[in-house]
């Protein structure tokens, strides 16, 4: 009787343990010629809704869609590394690149006809999904174009034009706006900073420019090319002038920071609009936007890719084709403020809709004009481990002496690309 | 008894089946959650990796970058002197919390024994959280109270001395009564005769600490040594909710296992991620011996 109680246990632990990990695929519901598809994605890259829809839109597609939480980017890597459980159809973020040396555990999207739809989307943002070896992995999601953001009532008590074009007219340069950096800053006696911090400074020039560290045959450019270089001495110039009000974004300081009127303006991606707006209800209508000072950039946006384990990779390109068509791209910035990578969704009115926090600015014209004009650049698969490499340095610049600092970082880089 | 042959044994294990069976799932379970990621990571110490992509054998390359790379050794440095500062005062302090508890004047002692030992079981990313703002260069409640007196304040983390400051109170806070409930279990231990015994012959009350008390709770503050060596040594969720991956300015809040974890998964390099895990493991062990030895002491001997 005993003995029986425990084989008992056993079996029902040895069934649970492996129901843990059966499939989606034993859905009994998609046994009917229905062929599943997973799709994984984080909190906010597609709209819930949309891919309700989609369900509707491919009726002998069972749909599994999995909202992956915590660290996206390794989950992904160990479930590839595990070669088991990977989805279909999965999101990446603007760490695509990571992934261009495994291009071959990716489908090639051009193999689906995706060069067909090609000219929907930004040259630019197709580009970034693209390899150096011509190997379509990416599908373009959102975009992240950059944009001044500023405080219309600060620049006016500090005497700087405060419409938009007369502001972009006058700060076009970095260094135009960082002397209107100087003006404010005596105009309230140091106790408003022009910009938020220094990481910031330096990331958004980066962004603008048509180079960055390397070149797509895998050369490193950043001893050689201007840019970096001067990306780093603005970004120290404006340290050295007191420009800068040394908060982090997603720092509580950050928050206050913009919310008690401490910092009076930054550059930042179009979705840097609603992490301002959470932490900056006490400026509300006091915000306004304009292009950036030395060019349009972008930072962030994501891609949709389909990897080599899927079976149905056709089904499951056509279901992020349709996913990220123009016309969903718009419901998806109306729905979940994901900005278009589609230019024809520019001229709709819900993107020239005014904003009541922008005191009734229509931002959306400033981003798709800077989406528009963003240079196509090459990142390259070391771009995040190089960058990370010159920001610290760059964060530590109030310890270190500027000149020193960055042949510090050089001979890091240096150390870093021989691994 | 004489160890039995092969066979006799299989024929032992096969006659006790239910019993090995029964006791087989930590084994099982240890061996795949375990033993094989141990022996793995040894395997990955010397490969290239990417996560995804090919494994190529690398050799000691890993291990002498490390031993080259002077963010390691300053994320070794921050790691011990973090651990300096937070595990001589949280032991101090745990100590005289174990004696006060320990007091016969001492009344509602259990309200405060759950109250010291609470702080352990509360999350280290809400504690954190709360640590943020509290230290908070701009807006922080220790600035805003400094400011009250009219003292300078302190951006507190933006200098290393500050970083280390704030990390190492979060340490105290957290294990501060934890150690203090293990004291105090040692307390209850030691025969209240022995202090009668001293009191009569004429022993102050600091005199019959130093003389009884301690001697008799070397065995657990040598435990505590130890299990703070350890846990100091892997400290994480701190530094990297409070400063990010990069350890705050000057990566002065940069610790090994922040180290690591950055190295592995957010630049990739999950082969050196694995070797940076073996060399965190002998430093621990090495430390370990030498803490247990100081601890011991030679009047053991």
């Amino acid at each position: 009787m005993k003995q029986r109680t425990w084989s008992l246990v056993i079996l029902i632990a040895v069934l649970v343990i492996s129901g843990c990990s059966s499939s989606p695929t034993a859905d009994p519901l998609s046994s009917n010629k229905k062929i599943t598809l997973t799709l994984w994605y984080w909190n906010r890259s597609i709209d819930d809704q949309l891919l309700q829809k989609a369900k509707e839109q491919f009726p002998n597609i069972h749909l599994v869609t999995q909202k992956i939480g915590g660290d996206f980017k390794s989950k992904l890597k160990t479930t590839m590394a595990a070669k088991s459980g990977e989805p279909d159809i999965v999101a990446l973020n603007d760490w695509i690149m990571e992934l261009f040396p495994s291009q071959d555990r990716f489908y090639d999207l051009y193999e689906f006809g995706a060069a067909e739809v090609k000219d929907q989307y930004l040259d630019w943002k197709w580009q970034q999904g693209v390899t150096p070896d011509g190997q379509m992995i990416g599908f373009p999601m959102d975009t992240g174009p950059t944009a001044l953001f500023y405080r219309e009532d600060l620049f006016k008590e500090a005497g700087l034009p405060t419409d938009p074009e007369e502001v972009h007219k006058q700060m076009s340069t970095w260094d135009d706006y960082r002397q209107a950096g100087l003006t404010l800053k005596e105009a309230f006696n140091g106790k408003v900073f022009m910009y938020d911090n220094i990481e910031n400074v330096y990331n958004e020039i980066i962004s603008q420019s048509d180079k960055k560290y390397f070149t797509p045959e895998g050369d490193f450019i950043g001893d050689s090319n201007e840019t970096i270089r001067e990306a780093w001495d603005m970004s120290v110039a404006f340290h050295k002038d007191g420009l800068i009000a040394n908060a982090d974004h997603w720092t509580p300081e950050w928050n206050a920071g913009v919310n008690k009127g401490k910092i009076a303006s930054f550059v930042g991606a179009v979705w840097m609009k609603q992490p301002l707006q959470e932490a900056a209800p006490d400026t509300a209508g006091k915000w306004r936007v304009t292009r950036a000072p030395g060019g349009d950039g972008n930072v962030g946006g994501s891609f949709m890719a389909i990897p080599k384990s899927s079976e149905h990779p056709k089904e499951a390109f056509e279901v992020i084709k349709w996913l990220q068509n123009p016309e969903n791209q718009l419901t998806m910035f109306k729905t979940t403020n994901l900005f278009p990578s589609t230019p024809s969704a520019y001229d709709s009115d819900t993107i020239r809709e005014g904003e009541p926090f922008f005191g009734g600015q229509a931002t959306g014209e400033v981003f798709a004009e800077s989406a528009r004009n963003v240079q196509i650049s090459f990142f390259g698969e070391r771009y995040p481990a190089v960058h990370g490499v010159m920001t610290r340095w760059l964060n530590n610049i109030a310890n270190l002496d500027p000149a020193t600092a960055f042949d510090e970082a050089m001979q890091r880089v240096e150390r870093e690309l021989k691994r | 008894m004489p160890v039995p042959p092969k066979r006799q044994l299989a024929k032992e294990i096969w006659k006790n089946r239910a019993v090995y069976t029964a006791i087989s799932p930590f084994y099982l379970l240890f061996a795949v959650f375990g033993l094989f990621p141990i022996g793995f990571s040894l395997y990955l110490a010397f490969h290239k990796w990417d996560g995804i992509g090919e494994m190529t054998f690398n050799g000691f390359n890993n291990s002498s970058y490390m031993l080259t790379d002077p963010e390691f050794w300053q994320a070794v440095g921050n790691t011990f002197m973090i651990w300096i500062y937070s595990t001589i005062p949280m032991l101090f302090f745990a100590l005289i919390v174990a004696f006060l508890l320990h007091a016969p004047f001492i009344r509602f002692k259990t309200f405060f024994r759950i109250g010291f030992f609470l702080p352990n079981v509360t999350s280290i990313v809400a504690v954190s959280i709360i640590f943020a703002a509290l230290f908070a260069n701009n807006y922080g409640i220790l600035n805003y109270v400094m400011g009250v007196f009219n003292l300078p304040l302190v951006a507190w983390l933006d200098v290393p001395w500050g970083i280390k400051a704030a990390l190492s109170s979060m340490v105290i806070w957290r294990w501060t009564g934890y150690n203090a409930v293990i004291y105090l279990a040692g307390l209850q231990s030691i025969p209240t005769t022995l202090y009668e015994a001293a009191k009569i012959d004429g022993a102050t009350g600091i005199q019959s600490f130093f003389r009884i008390t301690i001697p008799l709770l070397r065995p657990v503050i040598l435990f505590t040594v130890i299990t703070s060596t350890i846990g100091g040594m892997q400290l994480f969720t701190e530094p990297q909710i409070l400063l990010g991956n990069n350890g705050g300015t000057g990566g002065a809040g940069m610790t090994i296992v922040l180290y690591l974890y950055r190295e592995s998964f957010i630049n990739n390099y999950f082969g050196y991620g694995a070797t940076v895990g073996w060399g965190m493991f002998l430093i621990i062990a090495l430390f370990s011996f030498i803490n247990w030895k100081i601890v011991q002491g030679p009047s053991s001997k």
